[in-house]
């Protein structure tokens, strides 16, 4: 066996911590091993070379990438195996970026650790054999969860693309929460119009079939062939779907929450959806005095939203615009903590705003008294580090974006993950910023975090592009990673078969041994570690490698 | 037998590829820091880690081991983690038999919860550190 190992500096984020030339010579004394080297960056092209220059040269069989985590470049390095004509199984990546350079600073234990590290894959890649990576056929179909504006782009795009999109909404009417907005910053349209167009057309296509007021039943399945059962108003429907994008929106913070601010509590006191609907039948006096609140729901620590929302600035503008347009003579005051007029033109448009006479007031509200002739608005000018009171015969709550109501639900029935503040959470903030961490489930939208109405269009069409690559082809390959039954070993106990969450052993009764249904099997090694006779394996995590694993880990070096 | 006092813990951890390992990557791309002591093994699912792991791990001369899934009812293979629990607790009495219940410990942290991970493994950490130099350790 001819092993090649090649530490990656990454620039200075591994180098820094870890003493790589010491790692290097550590690796290129022991007897097993043909090539020690390092390299600033492994997964540059010059490096890709390099390693594949070794490989030839040197006829490896073995290959170590002592990098950034495994999930990380794990298809480049699978690549380069394949043009070097090696299995790209025998590739073995070892994290020593964000499970050891990362997470230490002291240099002597950091190298210690990464020694220790690579060394639990060297002793692990001597057990990995060449596997076939399984092929499924997929099904050209989508099944889109939310019919908002995200899900609605989507849905268009992949229709558009030839694939057969299953939409569907829990609410009566498709749109969301952009139908109900009115004027639309920048382009000034309704909400309605943009949707109805929208809607139009996609229910002039085909290959769409949109259910309203439908929830959905069960999920179940793996890649490539989703199952779900949607619960219509006319009855159970099942279908099957390649993929699956989840755009269920966002819920308005609500502003009850904050009771100090008696939302709920005083008609005077409404949000800013509120004041778009109520816009036309406002009781205020000719000089109006109107207080517009930012931030409610957002950056608050106390109530469990520290995250910023993204949009609620724009909408507090926007009120103050609206208003300063229909009451020249009025008095608005708006209380920022910070004005963050994020999208293009949206500076311009706060200037806009101020030179109509809005004033604007760093300040935190305490609270808001209600009181026969107005409302009392009492906080701190954080900028004169003063207290004040004003009068004001109306406040506007610029509120924040909840996570979606149905998210704990969703993510459950899909197995996806929540971030801490309950959306949903992507597979790499930077790098797959539309997947989650199961193949062929995407999400798109306000539902993986605050954003904008154009933001939520292009993630919706994004994760539309993503899950159409994934489609297209019809069939996919997905790791390889499945039981296997050694037949010698097995004494047909049936423990496995008990086990297994998937059913995908079965028994067969003439030899009386099990063999595993590979289509079915999820490749969780349950089998593999209730197995009294060790006579079931998962390929990739055979109990030999993890036992060489731990060897290594805690041997002295 | 040699001194133990004043050496630094070795810990294993069976990381799930799903919640556990996803948040020690998390944990690392946010630079948080946490003892070198502690190093991960990587299993598709905390189900697939087999008692004699741990038991190998503990013969080795790791001083704790410690499985780590994903939450109850998350479980990416719907419930791999449930037998998990069983079986940890199983082991547990065996660990119990024997004097060193705490050299095996089972919790639960998802994919996003990096800082609990950090939390728990440092803590971990620090109370092997504590009983070993005080000499409570076999």
């Amino acid at each position: 066996m001819k092993t090649g190992i090649f530490i990656c500096h990454c620039g200075h984020n591994i180098k820094h911590t870890v003493d790589v030339k010491k790692v290097r010579d550590y690796f290129s004394k022991l007897p097993n091993v043909t090539v020690s080297m390092d390299y600033p960056f492994v997964c540059s092209e010059p490096g890709q070379d390099m390693i594949r220059e070794n490989i030839e040269k040197e006829g490896l069989d073995r290959v170590i990438i002592a990098s950034c985590t495994p999930s990380l470049h794990q298809d480049l390095f699978k690549d380069l195996l394949k043009k070097a004509e090696l299995n790209p199984f025998l590739v073995r990546r070892v994290g020593i970026r964000e499970h050891c350079s990362w997470v230490g600073d002291d240099l002597e234990k950091n190298t210690e650790k990464a020694i220790r590290l690579i060394r639990a894959g060297l002793y692990s890649a001597a057990h990995h054999v060449p596997l076939e990576e399984k092929r499924v056929d997929v099904t050209k179909s989508a099944l889109v969860i939310g019919g908002g504006v995200s899900g609605l782009s989507a849905a268009l795009f992949l229709s558009k693309m030839g694939m057969y999109v299953y939409l569907v909404e829990k609410e009566e009417r498709l749109g969301g929460h952009v139908r109900t907005l009115k004027d639309i910053w920048p382009i000034r349209q309704d909400g309605e119009d943009v949707i109805s167009q929208m809607e139009a057309e996609l229910r002039a296509r085909e290959n769409v079939e949109v259910f309203t007021s439908t929830a959905i039943g069960s999920f179940e399945g793996s890649f490539g062939n989703y199952e779900a059962v949607l619960d219509t108003p006319t009855g159970e429907r099942k279908i099957t779907a390649g993929g699956v994008i989840v755009a269920i929106g966002f819920s308005p913070f609500d502003a009850r929450m904050k009771p100090e601010l008696c939302y709920g509590r005083d008609e005077r006191v409404m949000t800013t959806i509120d004041f778009e609907s109520r816009a036309g039948s406002l009781a205020v006096p000719d000089k109006p005095r109107i207080a517009i609140l930012h931030c409610v729901g957002s950056r608050d620590e106390q109530i469990g939203k520290p995250y910023c929302s993204r949009v609620c600035c724009i909408n507090a503008l926007r009120v103050g615009n609206a208003i300063k347009d229909k009451y020249k003579d009025s008095y608005v005051e708006s209380f920022y903590m910070d004005v963050r007029a994020h999208p293009r033109g949206g500076e311009e448009f706060f200037e806009d705003t101020q030179e109509k006479g809005v004033l604007f007031t760093r300040g935190n509200i305490a609270e808001i008294i209600p009181g026969p002739d107005g409302l009392l608005v009492r906080g701190e000018d954080t900028l004169l580090a003063e207290p004040f009171e004003r009068e004001f015969d109306l406040a506007v709550l610029s509120i924040g974006m909840s996570p979606p109501v149905d998210s704990t639900l969703i993510a459950s029935l899909l197995k996806i993950t929540l971030d801490k503040d309950k959306f949903f959470l992507e597979a790499h903030i930077k790098l797959r910023p539309f997947d989650t961490a199961v193949k062929g489930i995407f999400i798109s939208g306000t539902c993986s975090g605050p954003k904008d109405m154009e933001e939520a269009i292009n993630h919706g069409r994004a994760s539309a592009v993503k899950l159409f690559g994934f489609l297209n082809l019809g069939y996919a390959f997905v790791d390889p990673f499945i039981a296997m039954v050694d037949m010698k070993r097995c004494s047909g106990c049936r423990m496995c078969e008990k086990a297994c969450v998937a059913k995908a052993i079965k028994y067969d009764e003439v030899k009386r041994i099990v063999r595993v249904e590979e289509a079915a099997c999820m490749g969780c090694g349950l089998c593999n570690s209730t197995c009294p006779s060790s006579a079931i394996g998962l390929k990739g995590y055979v109990d030999m490698m993890i036992d060489d694993e731990i060897g290594a880990l805690v041997e002295a070096i | 037998m040699e001194d133990q006092a004043g050496k630094n813990p070795q810990i294993i951890g069976f990381a799930c590829s799903f919640c556990t390992f996803k948040a020690s990557e998390m944990a690392g791309s946010l630079r948080m820091k946490y003892p070198e002591g502690v190093r991960l093994i990587q299993v598709p699912c905390s189900s697939r880690v087999d008692p004699a792991f741990v038991i190998k791990s503990i013969f080795e001369g790791a001083d704790a081991v410690f499985v780590a899934g994903c939450h109850p009812g998350d479980c990416h293979f719907i419930k791999g983690n449930y037998f998990t629990r069983r079986k940890i607790a199983a082991l547990k009495e065996m660990f119990d038999a024997f004097s060193m219940k705490e050299k095996l410990r089972l919790f639960w942290v998802s994919a996003a919860e990096a800082r609990r991970f950090v939390e728990k493994v440092t803590a971990m950490h620090d109370e092997i550190k504590e009983a070993k130099d005080a000499g409570k350790t076999n």
